[in-house]
C-alpha cells in the first residue's frame, strides 16, 4: 500500500489525542462521525492530481507537513462595511470580545457549532451522508467549532451578517478546520459576508466548510472574502441545498493564500429555484487559485447562472472548473456558465475546464471560457489622451472586472469588495 | 512648432518612412494626401508614439524638444493629439469617465487643479452643444456599439475637450456622410488659432473643402513627393496619385 503523505500521518496520529478536546467529544454519535470522516480520509489520504478533479491543483506543499510559522509581512487590510452583526472566529476559536451579538433580530440565530454540540444539537450534523471528497472526511473528522445560522420562516433581516475568520500565528497545529451550518426556514432572507484574513503572513491550513439549506421560497446572498496570508494555503467547500422558489448566490473575491481551492457544490432541488455563483480571483507572485463548482439540476424548471473573472499577474495560476449536472427528468432548465481571465504576464497561467452532463432533452445550457491579455490598441489609445499607461492599466483592468462586481446585488458589500480589488490593482 | 528631418521609420522590420522632411509652423494646417501604403497611418502613430514603429534615421523636433524621446501619453500631455482612424473600443469604461481621467491627467501635468465631476459634467455639456453632439454618448462605454460617424465625432469631442495645440487627423473624413465630415471640420475649424497648428491625413480631397488647408502635401512610398497649397489636392482629385507620384 502507497504510504500516507507526512500530513496526513500526523492527522491520523494525533486523532484519538484531539478527540478528548473536539467539541462533541462526550457525544457518541458525535465521536463516531468524526472516527467515520477518519476512516474515510485515511482511505484516501489528501487528493492528488491522479484525481480527475484536483488534475490542476497540486497539494504537495501542503501534504509535507507545515513547519514554518514565521511572521512576514503584515498584510494590507481594508476596512470592511459597517456591520450591525458581527461573529468573529479567531484561530477557529470563537472570540465574543469582537463580535457584536446583541440585537439579533428576532427569529434569528447566530451561535458557535460549538456551543450548539455542547447543547446536545447534534441533528445539525446529522444530515451528514456518505462522504467520498477526503477533505470533507478530514474536516468531519477534526471540526473545532464553526458559526451555526439559523433564520425562522419569513424572517428577514436586511442589515449583511459578517463572519470574519481570523488567523493568528502561533497556534499549535496550525490548521483551522471550521465547519459552518446555514438554515434558512421558508421564505427567510438573509445576507451573509464571510472574511477570511489574517493578522500578519505566518502559514497555515485553512479549511473551511459550509452547509447551506434553504427551503422554499428562501433568499441568501452568499458573500466571501478570501484574503489569507499569502503563505496559507485555503481549500473551503461550500455544499447548498435550494428547494422550491428559493434563491442562492454566492460570489466569492479570492486574493490571498498561496494555495487556494472554492470548492462549491449547488443541488437544485425544486421548481423555480435560481443558483447564481460567481466570483473574482486577483493572483501574483506564485500563488494558485483554483475555483470548483458543482451545480447539479435536479428537478424540473430552474435556472443556474455562473460568471468567474481572473486577473492573474507575476507567475500565479487560475484554474477553473465549472460542472453543471442537469437530471434525466430535470426539463425546462437554462444553465450559464462563463469564465474569462486576464493574464498581466507572460508567466502567469490559467486553465479552464467547462463540463456539461445532460441527461434531459429540453434545457437550454451554455458555456464559454476566454483568457487574454490587455487590449494594447486600447492602452495605446488612452495614452494617446494623456493618461499614464499604468493608469491606463488599472482603468483596462477594473473594467474587465466591473461586470462581474456589479452581479453582487448588496451596495454595500458591492462597495467594499470594488474597494479591494482597487487597492490590490495598486500592486500591479 | 513641428520639425521632421530625414524620418525613416519601421514597422515589423519593413521600412515604411523612408526619408521624410515636413515642417509645421504654429498656425498653420497641412494636409497629407497620398494612395493607400504610402505610410500615412504610419506618420501619425510615430508621431503619436505608438509602439512597434520604430524610427531607425532622422529627427522629430516639437517645440524645440526631441519628440522621438516622450512617451504617448507624454506627447499628449504636451498638446499633441492623435484623431484615429479607427478609434478603439474599451467596454466596461464610460466615456464621461474616460475623458474626465485624460482631461485631469492633462491638467495635473501641466500643474494645474483637477476638476471634479461636476465642473466637468458642465464642461464636457459645453462642448457637445457648440459642436452639436448628443450627450447620452457619454453615459456609453467608449466607441462600444458607436456607428462610424459616431466613433469619429467622438474623436473630435475629445479634441474639443483638450484642445490641443497640434492636431494630427488621420483619415478621419474615412466612413463618415456629409453632415458628420461637417461636425468634424467645425470642431477642427473652432480650434484653429495662430497659436495652434494641424496636420490632416487623407485619401480624399472631400474634407480639404471644410478645413482649407495652407499646404498640401503627396505622400507617395514614404517621402514628400511634391508639396503645394490647397489647389494641389484639387489637382491631385483630377488627374489621380499616379500620375501625381510619378510627375
Amino acid at each position: 500500500m502507497k504510504q500516507l503523505t507526512p500530513l496526513a500521518q500526523d492527522y491520523i496520529g494525533r486523532f484519538d489525542t484531539a478527540l478528548q478536546s473536539l467539541p462533541g467529544h462526550d457525544n457518541p454519535g458525535i465521536t463516531a462521525l468524526r472516527k467515520s470522516g477518519l476512516e474515510t480520509f485515511s482511505k484516501l489520504d489528501f487528493p492528488n492530481h491522479r484525481i480527475e478533479e484536483w488534475r490542476f491543483t497540486n497539494l504537495n506543499a501542503l501534504t509535507k507537513g507545515i513547519t514554518d510559522d514565521v511572521l512576514a509581512e503584515p498584510i494590507a487590510r481594508s476596512e470592511a462595511f459597517d456591520a450591525h452583526i458581527i461573529f468573529t472566529l479567531v484561530n477557529g476559536q470563537i472570540d465574543l470580545g469582537n463580535s457584536v451579538l446583541d440585537n439579533l433580530p428576532e427569529g434569528m440565530r447566530l451561535t458557535s457549532l460549538a456551543t450548539e454540540l455542547a447543547k446536545g444539537r447534534t441533528e445539525l450534523l446529522e444530515t451528514e451522508a456518505a462522504e467520498n471528497r477526503s477533505v470533507v472526511a478530514l474536516n468531519t473528522a477534526f471540526m473545532e467549532d464553526g458559526f451555526v445560522l439559523e433564520l425562522d420562516e419569513n424572517v428577514k433581516v436586511d442589515a449583511p451578517i459578517l463572519i470574519r475568520f481570523v488567523s493568528n500565528g502561533g497556534s499549535p497545529t496550525n490548521a483551522r478546520h471550521l465547519r459552518n451550518i446555514v438554515h434558512l426556514g421558508a421564505g427567510a432572507e438573509a445576507t451573509l459576508v464571510e472574511e477570511h484574513v489574517s493578522n500578519g503572513g505566518h502559514a497555515y491550513f485553512s479549511n473551511p466548510m459550509t452547509k447551506i439549506s434553504l427551503e422554499e421560497g428562501a433568499k441568501l446572498h452568499h458573500y466571501r472574502l478570501q484574503n489569507e496570508s499569502k503563505t496559507a494555503f485555503h481549500l473551503s467547500m461550500v455544499d447548498c441545498d435550494i428547494k422550491d422558489g428559493a434563491f442562492y448566490d454566492n460570489f466569492t473575491l479570492s486574493l490571498g493564500a498561496r494555495l487556494s481551492r472554492n470548492e462549491i457544490s449547488a443541488d437544485i432541488l425544486g421548481s423555480g429555484a435560481t443558483c447564481a455563483l460567481n466570483g473574482a480571483y486577483l493572483m501574483r507572485d506564485k500563488q494558485h487559485c483554483d475555483t470548483t463548482t458543482l451545480t447539479r439540476h435536479l428537478v424540473p424548471e430552474n435556472d443556474s447562472r455562473q460568471i468567474y473573472k481572473g486577473v492573474l499577474d507575476g507567475e500565479s495560476r487560475g484554474i477553473f472548473q465549472g460542472k453543471i449536472h442537469i437530471a434525466e427528468d430535470a426539463q425546462q432548465v437554462a444553465g450559464d456558465q462563463l469564465s474569462k481571465a486576464l493574464l498581466l504576464s507572460d508567466r502567469a497561467t490559467v486553465a479552464c475546464k467547462p463540463e456539461l452532463e445532460i441527461y434531459a432533452d429540453d434545457v437550454k445550457c451554455s458555456h464559454g471560457a476566454t483568457s487574454g491579455e490587455l487590449d494594447e490598441d486600447a492602452l495605446f489609445y488612452m495614452q494617446s489622451r494623456g493618461i499614464q499607461e499604468d493608469e491606463a492599466r488599472k482603468i483596462l483592468i477594473t473594467a474587465f472586472l466591473t461586470d462581474v462586481i456589479d452581479e453582487i446585488e448588496t451596495e454595500a458589500v458591492r462597495t467594499y469588495f470594488a474597494k479591494i480589488a482597487t487597492d490590490w490593482l495598486e500592486g500591479v | 512648432m513641428l520639425e521632421i528631418k530625414d524620418l525613416h521609420a519601421e514597422v515589423g522590420g519593413k521600412e515604411i518612412l523612408k526619408g521624410l522632411n515636413l515642417t509645421i509652423n504654429a498656425g498653420e494646417i497641412h494636409a497629407i494626401m497620398g494612395p493607400n501604403g504610402a505610410g500615412k497611418s504610419t506618420l501619425s502613430y510615430v508621431l503619436a508614439g505608438r509602439d512597434g514603429y520604430e524610427v531607425t534615421k532622422g529627427s522629430v523636433l516639437y517645440k524645440g524638444q526631441d519628440l522621438l524621446d516622450f512617451s504617448p501619453d507624454e506627447r499628449a500631455n504636451m498638446g499633441i493629439f492623435l484623431a484615429f482612424q479607427y478609434p478603439v473600443e474599451i467596454p466596461g469604461v464610460a466615456s464621461a469617465t474616460f475623458f474626465k481621467t485624460a482631461y485631469n491627467a492633462q491638467r495635473k501635468y501641466r500643474g494645474e487643479q483637477e476638476v471634479d465631476a461636476m465642473e466637468f459634467l458642465k464642461l464636457i455639456r459645453e462642448k457637445t452643444n457648440e459642436l452639436g453632439i448628443k450627450d447620452d454618448m457619454l453615459k456609453r462605454p467608449v466607441n462600444v456599439g458607436f456607428s462610424g460617424g459616431e466613433k469619429k465625432r467622438n474623436e473630435v469631442l475629445q479634441m474639443a475637450l483638450l484642445e490641443p495645440d497640434l492636431m494630427l487627423l488621420d483619415e478621419t473624413d474615412s466612413g463618415l456622410d456629409i453632415d458628420a465630415l461637417k461636425i468634424a471640420a467645425d470642431g477642427v475649424n473652432r480650434l484653429r488659432s495662430p497659436e495652434r497648428a494641424g496636420l490632416v491625413i487623407t485619401h480624399y480631397q472631400r474634407l480639404l473643402d471644410y478645413i482649407v488647408p495652407d499646404f498640401v502635401h503627396v505622400l507617395a512610398d514614404g517621402r514628400i513627393v511634391k508639396s503645394g497649397d490647397k489647389s494641389l489636392a484639387l489637382e491631385l482629385e483630377e488627374k489621380g496619385y499616379t500620375e501625381m507620384s510619378a510627375a
